[in-house]
């Protein structure tokens, strides 16, 4: 659509780290973007490579990482609202500190206490951004700060200013966070697994608060997870990564509801939903590749009850199948034998769409 | 599975309290009179959030921590305050524990074979050293492993495998009582399924009972038979899976459920989580006695809250 503005578009994208055991080959080309406004979501199991896309992104790596081709296109307005749109990979680190970290695009990270500073009260933390890159007056920068909090939902926020992060709840603390995150009016906001750490109640509240704080001020954001619950409740569009590569992209609803890569479908079913009265799980066999054993074809194969030949020689292209609908199986080449899936999948996929019918008018 | 319920409980704890004292005037009460029980071959899931006391009531009954009050008795013994040296070697054969982190709770400089065995050693059920790495192998098999995983060391294992080792270390003493805590929340999506299906099949071939501790609700609504509810150390909501899922009556138990996200996105996208707050609701724990809703399930509270909650 013409009128969707792209604010982030990563093309191509292949990173390796190279450590004491050889080169890890963590980033095999991955293409994601993101438009204005919109929530994509990033799945994937520990080591798909989902957190390092997106300190990519952010111009964080660690420094035994070498991008090995790609682009990140960035797109962004001056303060006097000229558009501008740079290559983030190509900038220097300097710049990327000045002109995008915290201030055009702002990180939650997972674990609360481990990212705020436990030597700092939090409205030292929250102002500290403003201060840094606006050269805002402590005044203002103090009234934002008080203003950010109530945001975010902290009684009090006046006496809040004063504390410590260690005399703060788990849930609270992620607030503070997020309202550090906000501080400087970020165009785009990155979620790395933000609930992980949390109770179910607070994980609720706090995707509840980054969704109406979303709504408001009209920001991108970029939700990494492995929760396939959360992903429905935020998500616009849905990237499912598997050992550094995008095995299936789609809308909310072509992931849930017509998913297409034999990995989607494990996952999906491999997650209990309240309704299941299964037996037994069905789960993915095996366990996730050693990136640092490169193998020729498809990297799921081997775990891939439905492989063919042609997995273990060539990699699969991307199959589309909507206009936003991409798949990463041979079992989508018009050659490949037609492979249903498993028929539990299926049952709980017509079961889901019939209990949004049920509830669809009321809730 | 068929649980005999008009059996002797395997597990029957009563009046349990744990209280941590922290300082001359201030004594954390981690749980406070909690009564539940668990029958054999039973899964019994405990949820709450994280600070409710779940884990400390596994620790307790498992005795790692002395009870300040309650009594415990399981298979016919009581554990709760001092054990005879025979109850309490009966204790430490027939209860075993499987932690949250397995790389955490395996010891780093030692082989699994030798991990796994520790237990028949000390207990010395073997007679030789032969039949012990028979016994090793055998529950290695059973665990889903390969007999050449025994002379490895636990870093060699991904994170599934090491919670396997975890299990056969539990599994090897034949317990009649198994504590599972957090013990499949360090692990992948794909992988929890793996060992809750090993679970379930052990739990099949041996009849032994799991007292399951979780956050995750899906997962303890697929494995338990009846569940617990906790929040500050208080037991408010316990009966069966269906009991509790279908017919919440605790407030507190209604927004734990609704806060669990569903993975069905035209559902989830319109859907508020019920809030929940302790201070504001003006509900007493500590004031609230149980009361029988029918079958097993039971809920605490005062007599008027039961009264408008039903």
């Amino acid at each position: 659509m013409a009128d969707k503005e792209k604010i982030l578009d990563i093309k191509d994208l292949d990173i390796s780290f190279k450590t004491t055991a050889g080169v890890v080959h963590a980033i095999r080309g991955v293409d994601i973007d993101l438009f204005t406004g919109e929530t994509v979501a990033i799945v994937g199991e520990s080591g798909s490579g989902k957190s390092v896309t997106m300190k990519a992104a952010m111009g964080i790596l660690a420094s035994n990482a070498t991008v090995n081709r790609g682009t990140i296109q960035f797109s962004y307005h001056h303060a006097d609202g000229s558009p501008a749109t740079v290559d983030i990979l190509a900038q220097p680190k300097k710049w990327i500190r000045d002109h995008i970290n915290g201030k055009r695009i702002a990180m939650v990270f997972q674990d609360p206490m481990t990212s705020l500073n436990p030597t700092m009260s939090i409205g030292k933390q929250i102002m500290e951004g403003m201060i840094w890159h606006f050269k805002t007056p402590k005044a203002e920068a103090y009234a934002k700060a008080v203003d950010l909090l109530r945001e975010v939902g902290i009684d009090d926020p006046e006496k809040r200013m004063k504390n410590y992060p260690h005399q703060l709840s788990g849930g609270m603390r992620q607030r503070v966070v997020i309202a550090i995150a906000l501080s400087c009016n970020p165009d785009l906001l990155i979620c790395d697994e933000p609930t992980t750490a949390l109770d179910v109640t607070i994980q609720a509240k706090i995707i509840e608060l980054i969704r109406r704080l979303q709504k408001e001020r009209g920001i991108s954001v970029i939700y990494i997870t492995h929760d396939l619950g959360v992903v429905a409740k935020v998500a616009d569009y849905v990237n499912v990564m598997y050992a550094g590569k995008i095995v299936e992209k789609g809308t909310v609803d072509e992931i849930f509801y017509d998913p297409r890569h034999p990995y989607t479908w494990g996952l999906l079913s491999a997650m209990p939903d309240l309704d299941t009265a299964d037996e037994r799980l069905y789960t993915i066999p095996g366990s996730p590749p050693n990136l640092l054993y490169e193998k020729p074809g498809d990297a799921f194969a081997p775990r891939n009850r439905y492989a063919l030949v042609v997995d273990d020689k060539a990699e699969p292209p991307m199959f589309k199948i909507t206009e936003d609908h991409y798949v990463a199986s041979w079992l989508l080449d018009p050659r490949a034998p037609k492979v249903e899936m498993p028929a539990e999948l299926k049952a709980r996929i017509a079961r889901m769409k019939e209990e949004a019918a049920k509830h669809g008018g009321e809730l | 599975m068929a649980v005999n319920y008009n059996t002797e409980p395997l597990l029957k704890v009563t009046g349990l309290k744990q209280y941590f004292k922290v300082s001359h005037t201030f004594t954390v009460k981690a749980v406070d009179d909690v009564d539940f029980e668990i029958y054999p071959g039973e899964t019994y899931g405990l949820v709450g959030e994280s600070g409710s006391g779940k884990s400390t009531i596994g620790r307790s009954v498992i005795r790692l921590y002395d009870p300040t009050a309650g009594s415990i008795r399981f298979n016919g013994m009581d554990i709760s305050g001092r054990m005879k040296a025979s109850d309490q070697k009966a204790l430490r054969t027939q209860m075993q524990m499987i932690f949250q982190d397995p790389m955490a709770s395996l010891n780093p400089r030692k082989k699994v074979e030798d991990i796994i065995g520790e237990g028949l050693d000390i207990h010395h059920m073997c007679s030789s050293g032969a039949e012990k790495r028979e016994r090793v192998r055998a529950i290695l098999e059973k665990v889903g492993l390969a007999p050449e995983h025994a002379s490895r060391y636990p870093h060699q294992f991904s994170g599934g495998q090491r919670q396997r080792v975890g299990i056969a270390r539990a599994l090897i003493m034949n317990p009649k009582l198994i504590i599972a805590d957090e013990c499949i929340s360090a692990l992948d999506v794909s992988i929890q399924a793996q060992v809750v299906n090993l679970m379930k099949d052990i739990q099949e071939e041996t009849g032994t009972a799991y007292l399951f501790i979780a956050h995750d609700l899906s997962m303890v609504k697929y494995i338990s038979d009846r569940i617990g509810v906790l929040h500050l150390g208080h037991l408010l909501e316990t009966g069966t899976t269906d009991e509790i899922f279908a017919h919440p009556v605790h407030p507190y138990t209604k927004s734990l459920l609704s806060a669990i996200p569903a993975p069905n996105p035209a559902l989830e996208k319109r859907r508020v989580a019920m809030s929940y707050d302790y201070k504001t609701s003006g509900i007493d724990y500590n004031a609230g006695t149980y009361h029988l809703l029918g079958g097993t399930h039971y809920v605490k509270c005062t007599d008027q809250e039961f009264a408008a909650w039903k």
